[in-house]
């Protein structure tokens, strides 16, 4: 047996039903599906039985990495969670979700590329991994407790530099819209009820070995290096957002980092400066996501920023803000990246110095502390929306009691005085009253329980209600038909940035051409926002590739909302970044050498497996009319503008039909039904998965 | 020979070492900066169009040197190891009443895009609100800029574009986009 | 001449033109080697701003990846991971008061270089803790070390590093006077600069428990006694 490079080697299985803890060889078992949701979705596929609903013991979560884990490959620092998703309506289907922080580092450090939970325990526990060896543990004196005491109490016994990712009081309520938390700040959206259900209050890791590089060390600081030299800001924007003495172009990217904008609260304060590319040593400064998100407020209360092992971005931003202690009784110190730090802001519909003051941002303080204790999901900001949606229609004032809408303090809401959160959110948390366990059930649910058709939702563009009872997830708005294409590929909503990563990366229209024409086959591929082209083959190309991309890094350990890294920032390139970079890491690090084109083919494979998953416990193979759906306002214009006019998203039906068409062409799936053919499962070394489909009659 | 090719390195030094700290040298500094190191002799008059040859001579040789002018025609240089041509541009033409025009015809046309009045307050503009409600005031007046219009998007930010490269439907919904639907879609 | 030769007190100090009143018996020439007292300063240390760190652990990875060929925090010659989480006292002294869980500091640790006297090297049995030129980075020769980890309990610091795969100890060597971890960080949180004596300005981590053998403990006598 090879020994490789990369991968730790184990997959750790634990029944937490009978207590067994057990391990499977990686490479033996699941080597042709990486690792990460690879690694998820074959065993789902393999041991969680059809019907299986998400809070049986049945049911699984699969913790995975991949070989880049635990690397000093920029950006590896995720960790892919892959089960039977809760908030799926009307049935639970099988989704992934992902965390960042240091948790996936740390498991590949302990040995493990994966762990396997099964069954549910009798009583609270959490599951100790260290060093190779795991032992499950009474957590019943931490049942109860929020995630952050969980983690200390646990770092107590495990030492301060165990990782620890725990569920709060929303999993274990059963919660659906939960998370487990791993290094304050990052989190797994979807599963923690799922945890919650098995009585897995947390998992402890701690690692002292290492992951071994298969290649010679020098061949690898030079890829590593050549990454290095080609990453932008976070989301992979590679123009600035003001000029720059450097810089040929500048555009509204979340590139922030300038002469002149600080961290105000580093002590003493940091100017960010002008960030030349070339300067791989001031890779942290670019990103200030805090001060893209709530506005130039935000520079003021930057203290630094934060985020997973191995990444040079720090997208999380780390804020002090100190007036929330004195008005709220939280601490001043907060922290978290895009829509988690928006949780508390994205409630309301006002505040009383508009969106971008001081009132906002300390919304987001309380929501960030309280979210991130009690381990509520947001759904990419689906339950604010909906929340909004709900009071301002008079719809939550008919469905609760008298009693219960007299309990909240509306108007604290409609004011915008982020106190109104210390009432919702633990009850939401708690399951505490109707209005709070109706918006933890998830939209789909939600909409169900209070008799609201599902297409009212779906006829509103700023609901963002894509399906399944999820959002939409960069769809139409920035990356039209292609955007649609992805958008109707899974579960949950679409955890894909590699297309959006490009679109919005901040290169003019005619530079973004040539790159497409480079990657995709023609400049066709891509259109300015809000000035759609119908729909041709390349967009078809790009969407493939997009989702294959997003699986691959989900399996390997790279994270894909700053990946693929086909632009740079260098001039001297063409603005060329190299879409070849996760097959080079990738040989180097395992010593299995693939080409790009082999490992997309490997991609493709885990994707094809989440199809099959799909198809099978939907129970159908006309996956075109009945999983991959567009809701009506795709199809709509507030004010009326036709479609693939300048100035609106709208699509034409025609056209996307057209666009899944060619879609399904180029996944050599089945046209009428977008289903993989028996041939497709064959091509991709699927063909068990074949086999069992065709027994029930889910192959075209 | 030596003295004038060491005048030539010293020319070169002057302009990379200014473009370092993000600024451009006019032809007249130069002839100042080496009048006070003794390098010129004391006929100015003669060694001004002497001068602009040697200059020509040092663009020629240096790859990296460049020349550009505003609309005045006075003659900047600098360095693109340090500054890109769109950076010195703005510094270059950065009291010129067309600056903002241009900047927002560029952004209008390549990217595309309607760019934030604000941007002018920052680096490298350093515009004060006055100076860019007089420049918007006098363009209003002004045939040449009859393209040049605004919007507003939903949280009252002001964008300006040009209606020769957006149409008003277009720029309003990507001013939107830019100002809104960027931070609702995280 | 060699740094590293090792040679009887009574020689260095005729070469450094110190007097010599005694030389106790078992230095006598020729009768047994005498140990190895590191005394020439390093010539580069790296220096660390806690302020400016962001906790993305790239100076472990470069460290132990680009030297090693493998990825290893523990192994890592500067040590940002036990400090990441709740700061150098960690979480047994009360409330965490620096890294994430507190004010965000993360506090890099990272070797001194120490000045004669240098506790790891005195306390190695076997004198594998040497003297590299140009840098003059206090180094392990892999080749003398037979891990048995005493170097470990002599530093205050806990700098010392051991990996268990060559079952040999290591420590920082500023990689030949270009060190990777400065070159790695993102955040310009690291320097490589001329040398200077920290080691009474950094706070000790540890009480060090190893003791120097008493044939080098006695060599004291030889350059210090007049």
């Amino acid at each position: 047996m090879v020994k490789h490079g990369g991968w730790a080697g184990k997959v750790l299985r634990i029944d937490l039903s009978t207590g067994r803890i057990s391990t499977e060889d990686t490479i033996e078992k699941y080597k042709d599906y990486l690792g990460g949701t690879g690694i998820g979705y074959r065993v789902i596929w393999d041991e969680v039985p059809t019907g299986t609903k998400p809070f049986d013991p049945a049911n699984k979560i699969v913790f995975g990495v991949g070989p880049l884990a635990g690397t000093g490959a920029p950006c590896n620092g995720r960790i892919a969670v892959t089960t039977l998703w809760p908030t799926c309506w009307p049935k639970p289907l099988v989704a992934s979700g992902h965390m960042g922080g240091h948790f996936a580092a740390e498991l590949k450090y302990a040995g493990f590329d994966a762990v396997i939970i099964e069954g549910r325990a009798d009583s609270p526990v959490w599951l100790q991994v260290v060093d190779g060896k795991a032992e499950i543990k009474d957590a019943r004196h931490l049942w109860g407790q929020g995630i952050r005491r969980t983690t200390v109490d646990i770092n107590q016994q495990m030492g301060p530099e165990a990782s620890v990712a725990a569920i709060g009081q929303a999993g274990e309520n059963l919660v659906p819209m939960s998370v487990v938390i791993n290094s304050y700040s990052h989190s797994a959206g979807g599963i923690g009820g799922v945890m919650g259900s098995k009585n897995l209050k947390a998992i402890g890791v701690r690692g002292t070995g290492s992951v071994r590089i298969a290649g010679d060390k020098g061949e690898w600081e030079k890829v590593v290096k050549l990454h290095l030299s080609l990453l932008g800001s976070v989301n992979q924007h590679v123009v600035p957002n003001s000029p720059q003495p450097w810089a040929e172009y500048y555009s509204d990217t979340r590139w922030v980092g300038s002469k002149g904008r600080k961290w105000g609260s580093a002590n003493p304060n940091i100017d960010t400066g002008a960030c030349d590319p070339h300067n791989l040593n001031r890779i942290a400064y670019r990103t200030n996501n805090a001060a893209f998100f709530l506005g130039e407020k935000a520079w003021q209360y930057t203290v630094r920023g934060n985020g997973c092992s191995s990444c040079p971005i720090r997208c999380h931003t780390m804020l002090k803000v100190p007036s929330v202690s004195s008005k709220y009784g939280i601490p001043a110190v907060g922290q978290n990246t895009c829509v988690g730090l928006l949780f508390g802001r994205d409630f309301f519909k006002t505040f009383p110095d508009g969106p971008r003051g001081q009132t906002a941002i300390e919304a987001c303080m309380v929501g960030m502390h309280l979210a991130d204790d009690l381990g509520i999901w947001e759904n990419y900001g689906q339950m604010q929306r909906d929340f909004q949606q709900l009071y301002y229609s008079g719809t939550i004032k008919n469905k609760v009691g008298e009693d219960e809408f007299k309990s909240y303090s509306w108007d604290q809401y409609e004011k915008g005085d982020p106190t109104f959160l210390f009432e919702l959110l633990p009850r939401i948390a708690n399951k505490q009253d109707e209005l709070a366990t109706s918006l933890g059930l998830g939209t789909g649910y939600l909409l169900e329980r209070w008799d609201i058709p599902e297409r009212d939702w779906q006829q509103d563009q700023k609901i963002a209600y894509w399906k399944l009872g999820h959002p939409k997830h960069h769809s139409s708005e920035e990356a039209g038909q292609c955007g649609v294409i992805i958008n109707t590929q899974y579960n949950r909503d679409v955890q894909c940035h590699s297309h959006v990563n490009f679109i919005r990366n901040g290169l003019p229209l005619k530079v973004q051409k040539q790159l497409a024409a480079e990657i995709w086959g023609s400049s066709d591929a891509v259109d300015a926002v809000a000035a759609y082209s119908p729909m041709n083959i390349y967009k078809a190309k790009m969407a493939k590739w997009s989702l294959l991309r997003k699986e691959l890094h989900d399996s390997l350990s790279l994270c894909n909302w700053m990946g693929p890294w086909i632009a740079s920032p260098l001039k001297e390139r063409n603005y060329r970044g190299e879409d070849s970079i996760e097959s080079l890491l990738y040989s180097l690090a395992t010593g299995d050498k693939k080409s790009r084109e082999e490992l997309d083919e490997v991609a493709e494979r885990i994707f094809l497996l989440h199809r099959a998953l799909t198809i099978r416990d939907m129970g159908t193979k006309e996956m075109r009319t009945q999983h991959d759906t567009i809701p009506d306002w795709v199809f709509t214009d507030p004010a009326g503008k036709a479609p693939y006019t300048k100035g609106t998203n709208r699509m034409d039906r025609e056209d996307i039909k057209l666009a899944m068409d060619m879609y399904y062409e180029q996944m050599g799936w089945d046209k009428k039904s977008g289903s993989p053919t028996v041939a497709a499962y064959h091509r991709l070394g699927l063909g068990d998965v074949a086999d069992e489909l065709t027994k029930r009659r889910l192959v075209p | 020979m030596e003295q004038k090719e060491e005048i030539r390195l010293i020319i070169a030094k002057i302009i990379r070492e200014r473009s370092e700290t993000g600024q451009l040298v006019q032809f007249e500094e130069l002839l100042t900066e080496l009048a006070a190191q003794g390098l010129l002799n004391s006929d100015v008059a003669h060694q001004r169009s002497h001068f602009e040859g040697v200059l020509r001579q040092v663009v020629s040789e240096n790859e990296d040197i460049k020349e550009l002018s505003g609309r005045n025609r006075i003659p900047h240089y600098y360095s693109s190891r340090s500054l890109s041509e769109t950076y010195a541009g703005i510094i270059v033409r950065k009291q010129e009443n067309s600056l903002i025009a241009e900047i927002v015809r560029e952004n209008s046309a390549i990217y595309p895009r309607p760019v934030p009045l604000n941007i002018f307050r920052e680096p490298p503009f350093d515009l004060t609100q006055e100076e860019i409600l007089d420049c918007l005031e006098r363009m209003g007046k002004q045939g040449e800029y009859q393209d040049i219009a605004q919007t507003t998007t939903s949280i009252g930010t002001v964008f300006l574009y040009s209606n020769q490269h957006l149409d008003p439907a277009y720029a309003s919904t990507l001013a939107e986009w830019s100002d809104v639907g960027q931070v609702n879609n995280p | 001449m060699d740094v590293n030769h090792i040679f009887s007190r009574r020689e260095f100090l005729l070469v450094s033109g110190v007097m010599v009143v005694a030389v106790s018996a078992p230095q006598a020439w020729g009768a047994k080697e005498a140990p190895l007292i590191i005394m020439d300063q390093a010539k580069g240390l790296i220096i660390a701003d806690p302020t400016k760190c962001v906790g993305c652990r790239r100076c472990e990875l470069a460290c132990s990846e680009f030297n090693d060929g493998k990825a290893s925090p523990t192994i890592s010659r500067i040590k940002i991971s036990r400090n990441l989480n709740f700061g150098p006292k960690g979480l047994h002294t009360g409330q965490p008061g620096q890294g994430t869980w507190g004010n965000g500091l993360v506090i890099q640790d990272v070797c001194k270089q120490c000045p004669h006297p240098v506790p790891c090297a005195n306390a190695c049995p076997n004198d594998a803790i040497v003297v590299i030129p140009p840098t003059n980075a206090r180094v392990v020769d892999s080749n003398k070390c037979i891990g048995c980890k005493m170097c470990q309990k002599a530093c205050p610091w806990e700098m010392m590093s051991f990996d268990s795969d060559t079952n040999r100890a290591t420590k920082c060597f500023l990689c030949d006077g270009n060190p990777k971890c400065v070159e790695a960080c993102p955040a310009e949180a690291l320097s490589y600069v001329t040398w200077r004596d920290l080691t009474d300005k950094v706070p000790p981590r540890v009480v060090p428990t190893a003791v120097v053998s008493p044939d080098k403990a006695q060599t004291c006598n030889d350059c210090h006694m007049k």
